[in-house]
């Protein structure tokens, strides 16, 4: 995906980046990415269909509500192909979308939503529905090949308490998975259901912290795992993603993490951030103590 | 029978000039870079042009709306005045902003032909009386001319203050 630096974006659509900044915060629109430097990016294919709006167009309000329009019109695109089985073009409304879009707006603005569509239109019970979510994790999992190679001392070990790959809030939590791994950090994806040798697995992968995502799996099952995983590798944050809204009021010192996968994704950056900074001194907690109170208010809620 | 009659008509030479402003906050560029088609001053305008007379002066309130009959633009005084900002009433139908003032149901189809007229480009400008929509006991007197690029029509509005 082309990108472009602020500067090459206001040259493109000839404005000033003043007013491009300007566009930003009344409209929303373009919407840019950040670097390392927290610079602004911008994808060409938005600064693109804005240029076209703005030949066409009366006003900025117009030209932009078409530049958005133009990028939606994929979500249609995908909801069809999907509805008809038809793989190819599944795949090619996904790539129209990317050269539009990073992979993770690609995701939370095409894919996402169209899936949401087809449960709308067809039910969680459908063939559709099968076939859908079955591409889309396929998906998912190719554009987790392609992630860049882990950096750094990011790990990241996520519990999966879905039901299975038909589960809505497995794409969820792959997405999620997907866009932390972009990030440079390393993932590793276990079932809360699986308790057995986890130990050694944890010897060799050191997490800094815990993410169960998915509600299918009892509070039981979730707690009995986190018991196993803070016994092996100590006293790590435990955040929550997709774990129903009932959970959402902990106050156990829990994170719950926003539903949007790049949001969630945003807040355990801050998170692992946190920890590596020095914090105060606070009185120690054996980790069978805390994930007793977790487990105490998990009943609790 | 009566022999056909030749009729004056303005040509280019008497057409009145046209002048650009910005669809958004009614300013008029000085001159410099025109290539870019967005206002320099207020940067959330495009620079439209109107026959002088009828281009609006800054901060006057006014519409644009296109061949559909849709709003593609809205002044700042505008927004105040309708009680909306320009991105939630852009694409919508005029009819749905305003309406004749008087209620007479020939008002709209009469409206509606001053601005398609407008749209095309004839340049005798009409007055209509027009109302919010969605509200009475408020009417504005308007001027209606044509506006370019693209063709649009022009809705100058008067609230009389």
């Amino acid at each position: 995906m082309r990108t472009l630096k602020t500067s090459e974006a206001a040259a493109e659509l000839n404005v000033s980046p003043n007013t491009l900044r300007a566009w930003e915060r009344r409209f929303g629109y373009p919407v840019p990415m950040r670097t390392e430097g927290k610079h602004r990016i911008y994808t060409h294919g938005e600064i693109a269909a804005l240029r076209d709006a703005l030949k066409e167009g009366l006003s900025i309000s117009s030209a932009i509500s078409r530049a958005r329009e133009k990028l939606t019109a994929d979500t249609p695109v995908l909801v069809g192909a999907l509805s008809s089985c038809e793989l190819e073009r599944a795949d090619a409304a996904m790539e129209a979308a990317l050269a539009l879009r990073s992979v993770e707006r690609s995701v939370e603005e095409v894919l996402l939503p169209t899936l949401t569509e087809i449960a709308r239109r067809h039910g969680e019970t459908s063939a559709p529905w099968a076939f859908a979510t079955q591409w889309a994790t396929d998906w998912v999992h190719r554009a987790r090949r392609l992630a860049p190679t882990p950096v750094g001392a990011s790990t990241v070990l996520i519990g999966d308490a879905t039901r299975d790959e038909l589960d809505p809030d497995a794409l969820y939590a792959s997405a999620f998975s997907l866009f932390v791994e972009r990030t440079g950090a390393r993932v590793l994806t276990l079932p809360v259901a699986g308790v057995a040798g986890i130990g050694e697995v944890l010897a060799n992968f050191r997490p800094r912290a815990i993410v169960i995502a998915g509600s299918a799996a009892s509070d039981d099952v979730v707690a009995r795992w986190a018991y196993a995983v803070r016994s092996a590798a100590g006293p790590l944050p435990i955040a929550l993603y997709h774990r129903g809204e009932r959970r959402a009021a902990r106050t156990n010192g829990t994170h719950v993490l926003p539903l949007s996968p790049s949001d969630a994704q945003h807040e355990l950056a801050l998170l692992l951030h946190e920890r590596r900074a020095p914090a105060p001194l606070a009185p120690l907690r054996a980790p069978a103590a805390e994930v007793a109170t977790l487990h105490r208010s998990m009943r609790a809620s | 029978m009566s022999r056909p009659q030749f009729q004056l008509v303005p040509g280019h030479a008497d057409r009145e000039p046209y002048v650009s402003f910005c669809g958004h906050c009614g300013v008029r560029p000085l001159g410099g870079d025109s290539s870019s088609r967005v206002c320099d001053n207020c940067h959330m305008g495009m620079i439209v042009s109107a026959p002088e007379s009828l281009a609006p002066e800054e901060h006057e309130a006014f519409l644009i709306v296109d061949g559909k009959l849709q709003v593609c633009a809205v002044s700042r005084r505008a927004e105040v005045l309708l009680g909306a900002p320009e991105s939630d009433l852009v694409q919508d139908r005029l009819t749905e902003v305003l309406l004749p003032a008087d209620g007479d149901a020939a008002g709209v189809e009469n409206m509606i032909a001053t601005i398609s007229h407008a749209v095309r480009g004839q340049e005798t400008f009409d007055d209509l009386v027009v109302r919010p929509a969605r509200e009475w006991g408020i009417r504005w007197f308007t001027r209606v001319g044509p506006c370019t690029a693209p063709s649009a029509a022009l809705i100058v509005l008067d609230p009389g203050d």
